[in-house]
């Protein structure tokens, strides 16, 4: 579904992505973890060109982006679902246009047709009582669990997600990771860059470890947590486990 | 006393001098008021120009223009673009002198509205765009939906402020013999030779306007305040 060539990326003289070759496979649940400043929320925005490469290629559904237009890139972003650690809603919309906003704006639905979906997706989230408060008026996990349903509205072939529990209180990761469990439970092709282990390893069909630019280790998660290849990855994994 | 009501009388009464006044009010406020939509207009142009550029790297000829705008209005005394709309660009015209003092004003409003719409924009967090590009609403979808609805909320009130000042500076029109608010109040003095009661009459109704306007100004910062609390 999603093949990267060689891809690399260099904010001035800084290189952040060295060259990072993989393939996603519809369905899978791919992890991204690593330490900061890795390069793995650079990778993971590389993916839907939030950041534009400067060499190597992104192949979504067969067409190449790193060679698209704006105006075609646009329209292929229709298809990729983004969350951001810091959700970035709409704060002067109503929950319910934040879902409906992008549908109904792009031509993609009637009003109508995007209410009731935006209905749906609320119910699935767990927030349907919310739909005519504002966004500053939710606690964080509310408004993460409210920016997954406007991903989702938008009836994505995959989600990226980025850092989607790090700006949340403690007390509200759980809500957030049990609504992106029930998602990759129900077949959503999905690539996390998170911090929460367990998550990878309950969730992720495969886990990888981007450290200084380049992919050190990937692997299904029994392996990868049981028995790491790379001494940088040990060393990783015994910090934060 | 007597004389006081005397001179009263002799300022405001005989020859229905108050209508210099009245009459004065009204081509100030529809000066002020036009010259705040024309402002209003040109400086979100501008404004949405400015940021574009600064974002995308686009629009670099109008971008060019908009600063020369700015810099040019910004750098000269609202009275001398006043005269020099009137007595050079439309010197051999005839033409209406409120529009005149309509476009001069609205043009010099113009720079500062866009400065502060511009300062709306910028304020709006990246994380803005980046929401709406993730949902492939493009940069000119995002910028009317999502970024000019905030960004206007944000400057309401120094826009509103902006209408005050305005309404001050048109004061300055008596220069192109545009019978405004002060140029009635400095008519009445020509002819009654009497300065204090029709400038200080004139100080007085410029001042309950203004602190009408700012009260409003007030209410509707703390109506914003509200909605940001939820």
């Amino acid at each position: 579904m999603i093949e990267v060539k060689g891809l690399k990326k260099s904010f001035g003289s800084l290189e952040i992505l060295k060259g990072i070759d993989t393939t996603i496979e519809k369905g899978e649940k791919v992890v991204v973890i690593g330490p900061s400043g890795s390069g793995k929320s650079t990778f993971l925005r590389c993916l839907n060109m939030l950041e534009k490469p400067t060499a190597g290629s992104v192949i979504f559904e067969g067409s190449d982006l790193t060679k698209m237009s704006e105006k075609q890139l646009y329209k292929v972003r229709e298809k990729m679902g983004m969350v951001f650690q810091h959700f970035h809603l709409f704060p002067h919309l109503t929950i319910r246009k934040n879902l409906t906003l992008a549908p109904v704006k792009l031509g993609l639905m009637t009003k109508e047709q995007a209410n009731e979906s935006a209905e749906i997706m609320l119910k699935k989230v767990g927030l349907y009582n919310k739909a005519e408060s504002y966004p500053n008026m939710l606690s964080g996990g509310q408004k993460q669990r409210i920016a997954i349903a406007r991903s989702l509205v938008m009836n994505p072939d995959v989600m990226l997600f980025d850092e989607p529990t790090s700006a949340l209180d403690p007390e509200m990761v759980g809500e957030v990771l049990e609504l992106m469990k029930q998602l990759a439970n129900e077949g959503m092709t999905m690539v996390v860059v998170t911090h929460e282990m367990g998550f990878a390893r309950e969730v992720g069909s495969r886990v990888m470890f981007i450290d200084n630019g380049v992919i050190a280790e990937e692997n299904t998660p029994e392996k990868f947590f049981a028995a790491p290849d790379s001494p940088r990855l040990r060393a990783f994994l015994s910090k934060v486990l | 006393m007597d004389e006081f009501l005397q001179k009263l009388n002799d300022t405001f009464i005989v020859d229905d001098r108050w209508k210099y006044l009245t009459n004065g009010l009204k081509t100030t406020l529809i000066i002020t008021l036009f010259a705040v939509m024309l402002g209003m207009a040109l400086g979100f142009i501008v404004a949405v120009i400015r940021a574009t550029h600064d974002k995308t790297g686009r629009l670099k000829v109008l971008n060019f223009i908009s600063k020369i705008y700015l810099t040019v209005i910004r750098g000269t005394p609202v009275m001398v673009q006043l005269l020099i709309i009137y007595y050079v660009i439309f010197a051999s015209v005839r033409i209406d002198k409120t529009l005149v003092g309509i476009l001069a004003f609205g043009i010099n409003s113009g720079a500062y509205v866009a400065e502060i719409v511009r300062s709306g924009i910028m304020s709006i967090d990246g994380g803005q765009f980046e929401a709406g590009a993730s949902l492939g609403m493009n940069y000119n979808k995002t910028m009317t939906f999502i970024i000019l609805p905030q960004a206007f909320k944000n400057v309401l009130p120094a826009l509103a402020n902006e209408c005050i000042v305005l309404l001050k500076e048109t004061s300055v029109a008596g220069y192109i013999a545009l019978e405004d608010l002060t140029k009635g109040g400095d008519i009445i003095r020509s002819v009654t030779y009497e300065a204090f009661l029709p400038l200080i009459a004139v100080a007085l109704i410029y001042l309950v306007i203004v602190v009408g306007l700012s009260s409003l100004v007030g209410r509707l910062e703390r109506r914003l305040k509200k909605s940001d609390r939820g």
